[in-house]
């Protein structure tokens, strides 16, 4: 078994390989992850259309039937699920032969997917960071009762299960098929 | 025959009573909005037929997925999590009453599981030739 020989191999797309993960699910490993991400994706659309639909359907309490609502689900708080989505979408898009450095294409196309990789992950991460930031100014600041802060929790949980979701689309899709395969990202 | 003559006819029982579950939720409260149930459940096993066929080739072993068939999966377990979810956050939502919702996702999960278990039991009979 031979290792890239210098410090820097220009065909691989990340420097430090990934310890191996050794998570032995049997040959079903890929099938299952994959439906687990999907369940996951789809868990975390519908946690937020719950506070969307929750927030439309607001009535007033019934001792205080003229009260209107202090707050609502805004375009601002789709953002960052938009974000996570696109970056999920953009994480997976990439080829993973590729980046795991054994197709040696030419030095531009790594450079690409590095770049593609990056960007993609920047936007799961902002995604995320967004979504807290959302819940922080637009809720937790301003003093809501617990069932508007609940819109900016569900964002959170949003985000967090959609970046799961791409967690372990990952790690079955590129995980050892012979069990001495070293996964390097 | 005789036992797969009485496994079609139990399923097409069970696929009926799932039905009635769903449309009895619907039309007990005339609110329709759960008969959704009834499509995405319908729907669900479309992408793993679609996709199966794309990636496996002769020379690939049968659990060596492809990206094709990981997007059927993908999109499969979306759509039966959706199925799901819509009438529990219908549910949440107040738009339909709680029992509205737990017989839709009875019925929900009955049309599914006939689905799946026609074609585990078609699968068997094929490869018995």
């Amino acid at each position: 078994m031979s290792l890239p020989r210098s410090n820097y191999d220009p065909r691989r797309v990340c420097l430090n390989p990934c310890p191996n993960l050794n998570i032995h699910l049997g040959k079903h490993r890929r099938t299952v992850g994959v439906y687990v991400a999907g369940g996951l994706f789809a868990l975390a659309h519908w946690i937020f259309l719950d506070a969307a639909i929750l927030s439309s359907h607001w009535k007033p309490p019934p001792d205080a039937p003229y009260d209107s609502a202090p707050v609502h689900v805004h375009f601002v708080d789709w953002i960052p699920g938009i974000l996570s989505t696109l970056g999920m979408l953009i994480v997976n898009l990439i080829d993973k032969d590729r980046i795991k450095g054994e197709d040696y294409g030419d030095s531009r196309a790594v450079w690409r997917a590095r770049l593609f990789l990056f960007i993609g992950f920047a936007f799961m991460a902002g995604g995320l960071a967004g979504s807290v930031t959302v819940l922080v100014i637009k809720y937790i600041v301003k003093n809501y009762p617990e069932e508007f802060t609940y819109y900016g929790y569900a964002n959170v949980s949003q985000n967090v299960a959609l970046m799961l979701s791409a967690v372990i689309l990952w790690i079955a899709q590129s995980g050892p098929s012979d069990y001495e395969y070293n996964l390097s990202i | 025959m005789a036992a797969g003559l009485k496994t079609v006819i139990l399923l097409s029982f069970v696929l009926a009573v799932g039905f009635l579950l769903i449309i009895l939720s619907c039309a007990l409260w005339s609110n329709w909005l759960p008969l959704l149930v009834a499509l995405t459940f319908v729907v669900a096993p479309l992408p793993n037929a679609l996709f199966s066929h794309c990636g496996s080739d002769d020379f690939s072993t049968e659990n060596e997925g492809s990206g094709p068939v990981d997007l059927g999966r993908f999109i499969t377990s979306l759509i039966v999590v959706t199925g799901f979810a819509l009438p529990l956050i219908l549910a949440h939502a107040e738009v339909i009453k709680p029992a509205a919702c737990i017989m839709s996702i009875i019925g929900g999960g009955l049309v599914y599981g006939t689905i799946l278990a026609y074609t585990a039991a078609f699968k068997q009979d094929t490869e018995e030739f």
